[in-house]
Protein backbone atom coordinates (compact mmCIF):
# COMPACT_ATOMS: atom_id res chain seq x y z
CA UNK A 1 0.00 0.00 0.00
CA UNK A 2 2.36 2.11 1.00
CA UNK A 3 4.92 1.34 -1.82
CA UNK A 4 2.28 1.91 -4.34
CA UNK A 5 1.66 5.48 -2.98
CA UNK A 6 5.19 6.45 -3.54
CA UNK A 7 5.28 5.40 -7.00
CA UNK A 8 2.32 7.18 -7.73
CA UNK A 9 4.02 10.04 -6.13
CA UNK A 10 6.90 9.43 -8.01
CA UNK A 11 5.23 9.36 -11.30
CA UNK A 12 3.30 12.47 -10.46
CA UNK A 13 6.48 14.38 -10.05
CA UNK A 14 7.67 12.99 -13.42
CA UNK A 15 4.97 14.16 -15.09
CA UNK A 16 5.26 17.63 -14.08
CA UNK A 17 8.56 17.56 -15.03
CA UNK A 18 7.79 16.13 -18.36
CA UNK A 19 5.29 19.20 -18.50
CA UNK A 20 7.70 21.44 -17.01
CA UNK A 21 10.22 20.40 -19.97
CA UNK A 22 7.33 20.67 -22.73
CA UNK A 23 7.03 24.68 -21.75
CA UNK A 24 10.70 25.55 -21.63
CA UNK A 25 10.72 23.48 -25.17
CA UNK A 26 8.24 26.28 -26.53
CA UNK A 27 10.59 28.93 -24.27
CA UNK A 28 13.36 27.55 -26.65
CA UNK A 29 11.22 27.45 -30.16
CA UNK A 30 10.49 31.54 -29.49
CA UNK A 31 13.64 32.17 -28.46
CA UNK A 32 15.51 30.20 -31.16
CA UNK A 33 13.00 32.33 -33.71
CA UNK A 34 13.75 35.45 -32.11
CA UNK A 35 17.10 35.65 -32.46
CA UNK A 36 17.26 35.88 -35.88
CA UNK A 37 20.37 33.43 -36.41
CA UNK A 38 21.84 34.36 -33.07
CA UNK A 39 22.01 37.72 -34.10
CA UNK A 40 20.41 39.15 -31.22
CA UNK A 41 22.09 38.84 -28.17
CA UNK A 42 19.36 38.50 -25.12
CA UNK A 43 17.00 35.70 -27.54
CA UNK A 44 20.37 33.97 -27.89
CA UNK A 45 21.11 33.98 -24.37
CA UNK A 46 17.16 32.70 -23.46
CA UNK A 47 17.59 30.42 -26.16
CA UNK A 48 20.48 28.56 -24.48
CA UNK A 49 18.84 28.70 -21.36
CA UNK A 50 15.59 26.87 -22.20
CA UNK A 51 17.92 24.73 -24.12
CA UNK A 52 19.64 23.74 -20.90
CA UNK A 53 16.58 23.49 -18.95
CA UNK A 54 14.38 21.37 -21.60
CA UNK A 55 17.03 18.88 -21.71
CA UNK A 56 17.68 18.69 -17.92
CA UNK A 57 13.83 18.20 -16.70
CA UNK A 58 13.43 15.86 -20.27
CA UNK A 59 16.08 13.73 -19.09
CA UNK A 60 15.17 13.58 -15.40
CA UNK A 61 11.66 12.65 -16.35
CA UNK A 62 12.57 9.81 -18.63
CA UNK A 63 14.04 7.95 -16.14
CA UNK A 64 10.22 7.04 -14.62
CA UNK A 65 8.05 7.42 -17.78
CA UNK A 66 8.61 5.68 -20.87
CA UNK A 67 10.42 7.22 -23.11
CA UNK A 68 7.53 6.88 -26.11
CA UNK A 69 5.19 8.37 -24.21
CA UNK A 70 7.69 10.74 -22.91
CA UNK A 71 8.64 12.34 -26.18
CA UNK A 72 5.15 12.16 -27.76
CA UNK A 73 4.06 14.63 -25.11
CA UNK A 74 6.99 16.92 -25.40
CA UNK A 75 7.35 17.02 -28.93
CA UNK A 76 3.46 17.64 -28.97
CA UNK A 77 3.68 20.54 -25.97
CA UNK A 78 6.91 22.07 -28.40
CA UNK A 79 4.99 22.12 -31.34
CA UNK A 80 1.45 23.11 -30.36
CA UNK A 81 3.02 25.95 -28.42
CA UNK A 82 5.66 27.33 -30.85
CA UNK A 83 2.65 27.41 -33.62
CA UNK A 84 0.02 29.36 -31.00
CA UNK A 85 2.38 31.46 -29.53
CA UNK A 86 4.86 32.75 -32.50
CA UNK A 87 2.05 35.14 -33.77
CA UNK A 88 1.87 36.35 -30.19
CA UNK A 89 5.09 37.21 -29.99
CA UNK A 90 6.09 37.80 -33.77
CA UNK A 91 4.84 39.00 -37.28
CA UNK A 92 3.40 35.66 -38.10
CA UNK A 93 -0.28 34.44 -39.18
CA UNK A 94 -1.54 30.96 -38.58
CA UNK A 95 -4.38 30.97 -40.95
CA UNK A 96 -7.21 27.75 -40.91
CA UNK A 97 -5.07 26.00 -43.70
CA UNK A 98 -1.70 26.33 -41.58
CA UNK A 99 -3.25 25.49 -38.31
CA UNK A 100 -4.96 22.39 -40.07
CA UNK A 101 -1.26 21.00 -41.57
CA UNK A 102 0.43 21.70 -38.67
CA UNK A 103 -1.66 20.04 -36.51
CA UNK A 104 -1.68 16.47 -39.18
CA UNK A 105 2.43 17.05 -39.11
CA UNK A 106 2.08 17.39 -34.94
CA UNK A 107 -0.84 14.41 -34.63
CA UNK A 108 1.75 12.33 -36.92
CA UNK A 109 5.00 13.27 -34.76
CA UNK A 110 2.82 11.84 -31.47
CA UNK A 111 1.62 9.06 -32.82
CA UNK A 112 5.22 7.75 -34.51
CA UNK A 113 6.61 8.73 -30.78
CA UNK A 114 3.74 6.41 -28.94
CA UNK A 115 4.43 3.87 -32.04
CA UNK A 116 8.25 3.58 -30.42
CA UNK A 117 7.36 3.12 -27.02
CA UNK A 118 8.18 -0.62 -25.90
CA UNK A 119 5.49 0.00 -23.15
CA UNK A 120 2.60 0.25 -25.24
CA UNK A 121 3.60 -2.51 -27.55
CA UNK A 122 3.64 -4.68 -24.58
CA UNK A 123 1.00 -3.67 -23.12
CA UNK A 124 -1.32 -4.02 -26.56
CA UNK A 125 0.25 -7.70 -26.96
CA UNK A 126 -0.81 -8.24 -23.78
CA UNK A 127 -4.41 -7.42 -24.51
CA UNK A 128 -4.66 -9.38 -27.32
CA UNK A 129 -3.43 -12.00 -25.13
CA UNK A 130 -5.76 -11.17 -22.77
CA UNK A 131 -8.53 -11.28 -25.54
CA UNK A 132 -7.93 -14.58 -26.67
CA UNK A 133 -8.26 -16.14 -23.76
CA UNK A 134 -11.30 -17.98 -22.76
CA UNK B 1 18.66 27.86 -49.17
CA UNK B 2 16.13 27.62 -45.82
CA UNK B 3 15.16 24.19 -46.48
CA UNK B 4 18.71 23.33 -46.92
CA UNK B 5 19.73 24.56 -43.63
CA UNK B 6 16.25 22.89 -41.96
CA UNK B 7 17.48 19.90 -43.54
CA UNK B 8 20.93 20.08 -41.65
CA UNK B 9 19.35 21.10 -38.35
CA UNK B 10 17.57 17.68 -38.82
CA UNK B 11 20.44 15.82 -39.04
CA UNK B 12 21.84 17.22 -35.91
CA UNK B 13 18.77 16.58 -34.34
CA UNK B 14 18.78 13.10 -35.10
CA UNK B 15 22.22 12.74 -34.09
CA UNK B 16 21.25 14.58 -30.49
CA UNK B 17 18.72 12.04 -30.03
CA UNK B 18 21.10 9.02 -30.53
CA UNK B 19 23.75 10.73 -28.32
CA UNK B 20 21.04 11.54 -25.75
CA UNK B 21 20.41 7.70 -25.78
CA UNK B 22 23.87 6.59 -24.93
CA UNK B 23 24.12 9.73 -22.45
CA UNK B 24 21.91 6.98 -19.88
CA UNK B 25 20.07 9.99 -18.18
CA UNK B 26 23.51 12.43 -18.54
CA UNK B 27 25.55 9.87 -16.23
CA UNK B 28 28.26 9.48 -19.23
CA UNK B 29 30.34 12.52 -19.88
CA UNK B 30 31.43 11.95 -23.42
CA UNK B 31 27.84 11.32 -24.20
CA UNK B 32 26.61 14.42 -22.35
CA UNK B 33 29.19 16.48 -24.37
CA UNK B 34 28.05 14.82 -27.60
CA UNK B 35 24.88 15.67 -27.19
CA UNK B 36 25.04 19.05 -26.22
CA UNK B 37 27.88 20.06 -29.01
CA UNK B 38 24.98 18.56 -31.60
CA UNK B 39 22.39 20.07 -29.84
CA UNK B 40 23.74 23.49 -30.10
CA UNK B 41 24.88 22.91 -33.95
CA UNK B 42 21.26 21.78 -34.48
CA UNK B 43 19.86 24.81 -32.67
CA UNK B 44 21.98 27.15 -34.80
CA UNK B 45 20.99 25.69 -38.18
CA UNK B 46 17.24 25.83 -36.82
CA UNK B 47 17.64 29.63 -36.16
CA UNK B 48 19.14 29.91 -39.94
CA UNK B 49 16.15 28.38 -41.19
CA UNK B 50 13.53 30.25 -39.21
CA UNK B 51 14.86 33.27 -40.41
CA UNK B 52 12.57 32.20 -43.30
CA UNK B 53 9.65 29.98 -41.92
CA UNK B 54 7.75 30.85 -39.23
CA UNK B 55 8.75 29.99 -36.22
CA UNK B 56 5.66 27.23 -35.60
CA UNK B 57 5.87 25.84 -39.28
CA UNK B 58 9.96 25.80 -39.13
CA UNK B 59 9.53 24.22 -35.64
CA UNK B 60 7.12 21.70 -36.40
CA UNK B 61 8.29 20.66 -39.91
CA UNK B 62 11.61 20.05 -37.46
CA UNK B 63 10.86 18.32 -35.16
CA UNK B 64 8.72 15.55 -37.12
CA UNK B 65 11.05 14.95 -40.04
CA UNK B 66 13.85 14.33 -37.05
CA UNK B 67 11.19 11.88 -35.57
CA UNK B 68 10.49 10.22 -38.92
CA UNK B 69 14.61 10.32 -39.42
CA UNK B 70 14.99 8.87 -35.55
CA UNK B 71 12.54 5.89 -36.25
CA UNK B 72 14.04 4.69 -39.73
CA UNK B 73 17.45 5.01 -37.94
CA UNK B 74 16.43 3.03 -35.29
CA UNK B 75 14.61 -0.05 -37.28
CA UNK B 76 17.62 0.08 -39.53
CA UNK B 77 20.55 -0.30 -36.54
CA UNK B 78 18.65 -2.92 -34.88
CA UNK B 79 17.92 -4.23 -37.94
CA UNK B 80 14.13 -4.52 -37.01
CA UNK B 81 11.33 -4.01 -39.89
CA UNK B 82 8.80 -1.09 -39.28
CA UNK B 83 5.46 -2.17 -37.94
CA UNK B 84 2.32 -0.92 -39.10
CA UNK B 85 2.37 2.18 -36.13
CA UNK B 86 5.62 3.25 -36.78
CA UNK B 87 4.53 2.99 -40.87
CA UNK B 88 1.09 5.22 -40.49
CA UNK B 89 2.83 7.83 -38.02
CA UNK B 90 5.62 8.72 -40.81
CA UNK B 91 2.83 8.55 -43.57
CA UNK B 92 1.08 10.93 -41.42
CA UNK B 93 3.83 13.21 -41.39
CA UNK B 94 4.25 13.23 -44.99
CA UNK B 95 0.90 13.91 -45.72
CA UNK B 96 0.62 17.27 -43.60
CA UNK B 97 4.66 18.11 -44.79
CA UNK B 98 3.66 17.92 -48.47
CA UNK B 99 0.18 19.38 -47.64
CA UNK B 100 1.48 21.87 -45.72
CA UNK B 101 3.89 22.72 -48.84
CA UNK B 102 1.16 22.39 -51.52
CA UNK B 103 -1.11 24.72 -49.22
CA UNK B 104 1.52 27.48 -49.43
CA UNK B 105 1.98 27.35 -45.94
CA UNK B 106 5.36 26.59 -45.37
Amino acid sequence: MTATLVTNNRNTGAWLVLLLAGVFEVGYALSVGGSQGFSILSWSISALVFFLLTLFCLSVALKRIDVGIGYAVWAGIGSVGAAALGPVFFDETLTPARAFWLAVIIAGVVWLKLADSPKLETKSKAAMLGATQP
Amino acid sequence: MSWLYLGIAVIFEIAVALAASKAQGFTRLWWTITTLITGAIATFFLSLALLTFDVGVGYALWVSVAGVGITILGAMLFGQRLNWRQGAGIGIVIVGVVGLQLGGAA
